[in-house]
């Protein structure tokens, strides 16, 4: 103890400083060693006991700091409360230990707890994890790559798995900052804005955590005011403190006479409770509607919003890393991607989630997918799965199928099959059917007639189904064109029309099977090849896509000299996109070659160059609505989710019955998280469809997203009522 | 005059108020929205043609938003981090024995720290989780919550002469003047239509005066004796403004930084009231202070990653 005490000049020796008068005595002459030691003792302990000793190292260590500038010692450290404020009102300031004292011990429930807080063993997160380090280095070389102008490419990211604490973070820090970076605009404005840089980081919608973060309202605002108001008409509360303020301060006013005078106007609590009750309850409102999301308009803000700081007219703004950084977050050029089981990569290329259970390409498309996500996606398609199935053999029993009852009476009997009646031998079929698929995907190619089908009959199915399917009355349109095949199965236009009709109202099944009997009818229409490519990309079946682009190539009559005369064994998409290359060399305003350009990078997934094809398509067809349609499936598949919305509403605004734009944006918005406004335009393009069987499949796994599980049995009955009436546009 | 290049980008900057050659500067990774901190202890050189040379550093797991000398100890500093501690360092010891002290009772980022000047054992914390909390070296807990302000607490600042009284800024646009004997704030000023983000209390003439920074790019000065309206209003920043700090030296000179990148220094009492503008910065100014022991002395931080240490009047970029 002596000892200790000539070390660190102390005129009392502290009893709680350290069990060993030897390791304080160390810890005074070499601080790195003894440190150790008390780190060592710092991690187990919750006691108060050891929280003394806690203390006691700290104090020793700035008593012993030479040169120390401590003009009146330090309190002796001490974990009991009660001795601490006696020693502490021995020193000077009696009246600030007082109020100290009265509110310790009006708040002693909460003081073990504090307590024990304080003493938690300190965290150390590890400084360079993996995740913080790959996050880094992306943000950066993002962060660098705008100054070099070379694209950024956010391809590790998905890769990172942040926390749901980084996540948080990212959330609730950008959010902060943002209102002070946007200030400039409306409330509205800045949650908006915020709102889409978050959807766009994939982060918002799995984050619980803290709860809503409580916004500035302008009600608050006035509440404030009222309070305000209220406190006028009798003597301020501020004046009062003013004149207490008063550097001539006398001994009459001291705190009690305050807090009375304060506690006659406000009661107890006062003020600051009254304002927390209102407070909260603008908070619940806020909490409600903060599960609005953005709609596009505010996409459209965002994008503009983010340029608007970086058209600051100070270049010092164009040049800035942060902006920068913010503004491509808001774009959605920065992905975080949270492993969770969301719809595919939005969109035509990719709708690859079939509803027959799939053969053999099943394990090439296993391939191309993140296995997790899939196993999981395909898990909960199983469940659908099987019930779709049952509900499609039904339905189709009920069918009059024309080409499949001519290949059923070769099997069953001759003759006594009338051409629209099934129902006789619809139960044999059921047994065919199941043989069917089980062997493989036995629907390929088989085209479903409607059931009750109105135009049967109409003196010009084909005029007709061409007009309404001009006026964008797809299903509709379909019925009348399947009349017009029915009647004239010969006719390549009418199947091809009903291709087309079948794709633009998101059904890639009934297109290729429609196309394929287009084909069969004319094998050499360039626009059936080019669909059926289109389709087969869409289903991820490369083969069968390459295989009909490659034979429009060989068919057009400009561009047939590239392609050899005979079709290869096997094609492979490098060759087939040089032939397309060569071909776009010698015309470059056929937007028709740009388009299979664009598919073909599709298919090899190099999205920037299939961007820039249809881009460069889009020019030349401005207002090919199915084009803006592939720009926004490319877009997305590129994770430029927010492009990827305008595109679609491009297609939207030239052709606004455009199922298939409505479902992609569904998409779209699921893959930013924005699960309720995904449902609303699911639930759209199922009001126009309802036989899209992949929207009802994504609308399924947006409600479980959004946790709207009250809504699942009406997915599950397709009761569009309910659901229209729920999740309106 | 010097400059200093920190690895992540600088959130605060504070002279030591022992020595008049070192400062210290809070600095945080990913513009402290993901990522780790740093604190860096600086030493001045001699002339100013020699670098800044680094006496310590200390990482942290999440960004240093602020932080601040001890007033009673010259080594001893206090640093608030995002991750809703406060952290308690003594310069003077090696990175492995700090930090002395991490308390942990704010639930959300702590944005600034200010330590007593009179009091000299306590200091207090302002945090997003929209509380001001009160603490003492020597305890485990802290001393006193004072939980008023509808939404993040930005700043908070003890009255440099009356040591019981401190101010604090809110993003719910008001400013609470504070009596730590009271049980609540004793005046609130809504001195601001949008969010405050910083205020610093006059050293001169009984220190009754309040200058506030806000997000609508505004600055105002206030007396709390008569806080109706706003003794001045001071107009020039085109972003909001982040710091603002009085001159320990001349009662009516303060600093100021913004998202706008610049630094400026005013005379509030003028009518023209904008003395120098600084626009050194190539990202957004976050950080400024006032030598206490050097009259005239300016340092500077932003997330360009770099200190500027100058003389008011002199270019910072100047060799």
């Amino acid at each position: 103890m002596a000892m200790r005490d000539l070390v660190t000049g102390a005129a009392n020796c502290d009893p709680s400083a350290s069990s060993n008068p030897f390791g304080a005595l160390a810890n005074a002459l070499v601080g790195s060693s003894s440190k150790t030691q008390e780190r060592l003792k710092e991690i187990p302990t919750t006691t108060p006991a050891a929280g003394s000793q806690f203390f006691a190292q700290p104090e020793d260590r700035l008593r012993a700091i030479p040169g120390s500038e401590s003009d009146h010692s330090l309190l002796p450290a001490n974990a009991q409360g009660s001795e601490f404020l006696r020693r502490f009102h021995a020193a000077e300031h009696g009246g600030f230990a007082d109020a100290w004292d009265e509110i310790q011990q009006a708040s002693v429930p909460s003081v073990p707890h504090d307590l024990r807080v304080g003493m938690n063993p300190q965290i150390q997160p590890t400084l360079d994890g993996p995740p913080q380090r790959v996050l880094s280095g992306v943000l950066h070389s993002f962060v660098d790559s705008s100054r070099g102008g070379l694209p950024f490419r956010p391809a590790q990211l998905p890769l990172l798995g942040l926390s749901e604490g980084d996540k948080q973070c990212i959330r609730d820090r950008s959010t902060i900052m943002a209102r002070h970076f946007f200030a400039d605009k409306s409330e509205d404005f800045v949650n908006e804005q915020v709102n889409a840089l978050l959807h766009s980081l994939d982060i918002d919608s799995d984050v619980r955590g803290k709860g809503p973060l409580p916004g500035r309202f302008r009600e608050l605002e006035d509440y404030w005011n009222e309070s305000q108001g209220m406190m006028k008409p009798g003597p301020h509360v501020g004046d009062a403190w003013a004149v207490e303020f008063n550097p001539h301060r006398g001994e009459h006013s001291g705190p009690d006479a305050w807090v009375n005078s304060f506690e006659q106007q406000h009661g107890a609590n006062g003020w600051a409770s009254e304002f927390e009750q209102q407070y909260s309850q603008l908070a619940t409102v806020d909490q409600m509607g903060g599960v609005n999301v953005p709609n596009l308009a505010a996409m459209e803000q965002t994008r503009m919003l983010a340029h608007t700081l970086a058209q600051n007219e100070d270049p010092k703004f164009q040049n800035s890393k942060f902006l920068q950084f913010v503004s491509k977050m808001s774009r959605g050029e920065l992905i975080i991607d949270d492993n969770q089981v969301k719809p595919a990569p939005g969109d035509w290329a990719s709708e690859f989630q079939q509803q027959y259970t799939a053969g053999p390409s099943w394990a090439d498309e296993y391939l191309h997918r993140r296995p997790d996500q899939w196993a999981n996606e395909f898990a909960a398609e199983r469940e659908t799965n099987g019930a779709l199935d049952d509900q499609w053999v039904n339905e189709f029993s009920k069918l009059h199928v024309n080409d499949w009852a001519d290949e059923f009476g070769q099997q069953v009997a001759e003759g006594s099959l009338g051409d629209n009646t099934a129902d006789d031998w619809a139960n044999a079929y059921n047994e065919f059917w199941n043989e069917q698929k089980q062997q493989s995907d036995g629907s390929r190619g088989v085209y479903v007639f409607s059931d009750m089908n109105p135009y049967v009959g109409h003196p010009n199915p084909l005029k007709e189904g061409l007009d309404l399917f001009r006026k964008g009355l797809l299903s509709e349109a379909i019925l009348a064109l399947e009349a017009e095949v029915l009647k004239n199965p010969d006719n390549a236009e009418g199947w091809r029309l009903l291709g087309i009709a079948h794709a633009e109202n998101d059904d890639d099944q009934q297109a290729i099977a429609a196309m394929m009997r287009a084909q069969e009818a004319d094998p050499t229409n360039l626009e059936v090849l080019l669909s059926l490519g289109v389709s087969h990309t869409n289903e991820l079946e490369q083969a069968a896509a390459l295989r009909y682009l490659h034979g429009w190539l060989r068919h057009h009559p400009k561009y047939g000299t590239l392609a050899s005369p005979d079709m290869p064994e096997s094609l492979y998409q490098a060759d087939v996109a040089r032939l397309f290359t060569d071909a776009a060399q010698m015309s470059p305003e056929d937007a028709d070659v740009h388009i299979v350009l664009g598919v073909l990078y599709n298919l090899s997934r190099e999205y920037d160059r299939a961007i820039a094809s249809f881009q460069t398509a889009l020019k030349l067809k401005p207002n090919d609505y199915s084009l803006w349609n592939k720009l926004g499936a490319t877009q997305a598949n590129s994770v430029q989710s927010a492009d990827a919305i305008l595109a679609y509403q491009k297609a939207l605004d030239l052709k606004p019955n455009y199922v298939r734009a409505w479902a992609n944006m569904g998409i779209s918005y699921a893959n930013q998280g924005m699960y309720e406004d995904s449902i609303r335009y699911y639930v759209r393009a199922l009001s126009m469809n309802p036989k899209a069987d992949n929207a009802w499949q994504y609308l399924r796994i947006s409600l479980s997203s959004a946790s709207r599980h009250d809504m699942l049995n009406a997915c599950d009955s397709r009761n569009l009522d309910i659901l229209q009436k729920e999740f309106p546009l | 005059m010097p400059i200093f290049k920190t690895p992540f980008n600088g959130y605060s900057v504070k002279f030591s108020p022992f020595y008049e050659d070192r400062l210290a500067v809070a600095t945080a990774q990913n513009f402290g929205i993901l990522g780790n901190g740093r604190l860096h202890v600086l030493s001045l050189p001699p002339s100013p043609a020699a670098p800044i040379s680094e006496i310590a550093s200390f990482d942290t797991a999440d960004g240093v938003y602020d932080l601040a000398w001890s007033e009673s100890h010259d080594s001893l500093l206090v640093a608030a981090v995002a991750d809703g501690s406060v952290k308690l360092y003594d310069t003077a010891l090696p990175a492995a024995g700090n930090p002395l002290r991490s308390l942990r009772e704010h639930t959300r980022e702590v944005q600034s720290v200010d330590y007593n000047p009179t009091r000299r054992d306590s200091f207090l914390s302002a945090a997003w989780d929209d509380t001001v909390k009160l603490w003492t070296v020597d305890r485990p807990a802290s001393v006193r919550t004072f939980k008023e302000h509808a939404y993040c607490v930005y700043s908070a600042a003890w009255n440099p002469r009356h040591a019981d009284v401190f101010a604090s800024a809110s993003g719910d646009c008001t400013v609470r003047v504070w009596d730590v004997r009271e049980p609540g704030s004793t005046m609130i000023i809504p001195a601001h239509e949008f969010e405050i983000l910083s205020l610093d209390w006059n050293k001169y003439d009984d220190c009754v005066v309040i200058a506030t920074g806000s997000v609508d790019k505004s600055i105002r000065i206030w007396d709390v004796r008569n806080y109706r309206v706003p003794v001045a209003v001071l107009n020039g920043h085109g972003y909001a403004v982040r710091k603002v700090r009085f001159s320990p030296h001349r009662g009516s000179l303060m600093a100021s930084c913004s998202y706008d990148m610049t630094v400026c220094l005013w005379d509030y009492m003028v009518e023209d009231s904008l003395v120098g503008r600084y626009d050194h910065h190539t990202e957004f100014a976050v950080g400024v202070d006032m030598s206490v022991l050097v009259e005239g002395l300016v340092a500077s931080t932003g997330w360009d990653e770099l200190v500027y240490v100058w003389q008011h009047g002199t270019d910072p970029r100047a060799p």
